[in-house]
């Protein structure tokens, strides 16, 4: 009886969870629907949510919007790996490093502020309007987040731990792999999910500039040809996008770190 | 006679340099403990008994003086020299079996290791939690995991910095009780670092009493009861008074020894 009362209460527990998970979006949809649909803003300006839908669903069926969709995220998985390989092996070097994080470290907050929208035209210099200066602003993008947390992550490792490494006469390749990295590992985990959201940031802005092709494109040419509605479908997309990816990794992180998830 | 004897410390002075001035922890500590021994270290703290520990292993080095291991003096930690500190130290992201196993510091074979770890597993009686993480097990039970992960190397010489400190009463006379069956069985020199009194008697064949900062040698102490000890005997009540004499009195400079004799 207890037990079945406690049990409906922690159900009733995680309803009231969902409800106030989806609260704001749906109060923001409706007062969409109801400034759209009662004419208090012109369509042209904000269309309403089911033209929005409409047109989603009609760019889904096309092929267009997946077609878009991939090309966009094959680019930020190619700038986003980059940024991660790099920032977990610089980010490494200045870790573990005292000498290097000295020598690199008035680069990097030099260059670290530099916005990303500052950079874009200093890459289509450097490397032309193409392939490679997309993927170089995305790298930019998620390069920071992952180099600062790898940092943070080896500096903060136990030294009590350290120190049963050392009486245990480990070699650096040990120290290095079995102790410094692990425990670094949810940090730069944590550098990782905030990388990727900016790098899907900077895929939309970079096909905003020079490209014929990807989500970013889409709304910049949707707004040329004055399609406000397909303008929201992209965006909507790509928050929708971007949650997804945020909720994958955290997923990934929870099955590969699950020892600091256990109870 | 000398080569019998295991861990030599020679007229041991430490000094730490704290912001600009000086603070001595060890003033001319001269001891000797033969292969096979059981020695604790009793002090209040802040004597500097830890300090004296980590220069046994080597990640603390002597101000003056020397500590040798087998005539050899110490300058570096040795896999010959396992240490148990007070916190279990265990990796959190290894299972109990894997901690073990990154003990092993000598090229093994994956067959051999894995003997190596089931035979500690079952020594420190930890079967069936092979597989726990450390946060799901007790004090008392990481404690295990890290005494058997200092065994596996085989070294002949055990250092253990209050390894029970942080266990409560019961738990601790039971880590006692396994302590000892570990050293009856394994025949290997101990030093135990302790605060407790009684576990200093039950456990060693002599106790070695420092002062107050800075630690300075008072006396050492022959326990020469029959094992298992019984902790209420009067043999036992009377070390134990004599040993809390000397720790609770005021060690000025130049105490009198003979008062306490």
């Amino acid at each position: 009886m207890g037990e079945n009362k406690l049990e409906m209460k922690s159900a009733g527990k995680k309803i009231w969870n969902f409800v106030l998970t989806i609260l704001a979006p749906v109060v923001v949809v409706a007062l969409w629907y109801f400034v759209t649909n009662t004419g208090i803003i012109r369509q042209t300006i904000l269309p309403s949510p089911q033209k929005v839908m409409g047109t989603l669903a009609s760019l889904w069926e096309s092929g267009k919007l997946w077609t878009d969709m991939s090309i966009s995220f094959i680019r930020v998985l190619r700038g986003f790996a980059l940024g991660a390989i790099l920032g977990v092996l610089i980010g490494g070097l200045m870790g573990f490093s005292a000498v290097m994080n000295r020598v690199l470290s008035t680069m990097v907050n030099i260059l670290r502020p530099i916005p990303m929208l500052a950079w874009i035209p200093i890459f289509i210099l450097w490397l032309g309007i193409g392939e490679k200066s997309k993927t170089a602003v995305i790298f930019i993008g998620s390069f920071w987040s992952v180099l600062l947390n790898t940092i943070q992550g080896i500096q903060s490792t136990d030294p009590k731990l350290l120190e049963v490494a050392r009486v245990l006469e480990k070699n650096h390749r040990t120290l290095i792999f079995k102790v410094y990295l692990p425990s670094a590992l949810p940090s730069i985990f944590t550098g990782m999910r905030l990388g990727i959201g900016a790098a899907w940031t900077c895929v939309v802005g970079a096909e905003m500039i020079a490209a014929t092709s990807g989500i970013g494109y889409m709304i910049h040419y949707a707004r040329e040809l004055a399609q406000p509605a397909r303008v929201y479908a992209g965006v909507i997309c790509i928050g929708l996008v971007g949650v997804l990816i945020d909720k994958g990794l955290l997923f990934l992180q929870h099955k590969l770190l699950h020892w600091a998830y256990v109870d | 006679m000398s080569e019998k004897i295991h861990l030599n410390v020679n007229h041991v002075s430490k000094t730490f340099r704290v912001n600009k001035g000086e603070l001595q922890v060890l003033d001319d500590i001269n001891f000797q403990v033969e292969q096979g021994e059981f020695i604790s270290i009793v002090g209040t703290s802040g004597c500097g008994k830890s300090t004296l520990l980590r220069m046994v292993i080597g990640l603390e080095h002597p101000t003056q003086g020397e500590v040798c291991l087998w005539d050899r003096v110490v300058s570096k930690p040795s896999v010959d020299c396992g240490m148990v500190f007070q916190e279990a130290r265990l990796f959190p992201w290894l299972t109990v079996q894997e901690n073990i196993e990154f003990g092993i510091t000598r090229d093994f074979s994956k067959e051999e290791k894995k003997q190596i770890v089931q035979q500690h597993i079952d020594l420190v009686g930890l079967k069936g939690f092979e597989k726990a993480l450390p946060k799901q097990l007790s004090g008392g039970m990481q404690q295990r995991v890290s005494i058997a992960r200092s065994l596996v190397n085989k070294p002949d010489i055990l250092l253990l910095d209050e390894p029970f400190g942080a266990l409560d009463a019961l738990t601790r006379i039971n880590m006692q009780n396994e302590v000892l069956k570990l050293w009856e069985h394994e025949k290997k020199t101990m030093v135990l670092v302790t605060h407790d009194i009684d576990e200093a008697i039950f456990l060693s064949d002599r106790i070695v009493v420092l002062s107050a900062r800075p630690g300075r040698l008072m006396d050492i102490i022959t326990v020469e009861l029959p094992r298992p000890r019984e902790r209420s005997s009067d043999d036992f009540l009377r070390i134990r008074a004599k040993i809390f004499k000397y720790l609770t009195s005021h060690a000025e400079e130049g105490v009198n020894l003979d008062q306490y004799l």
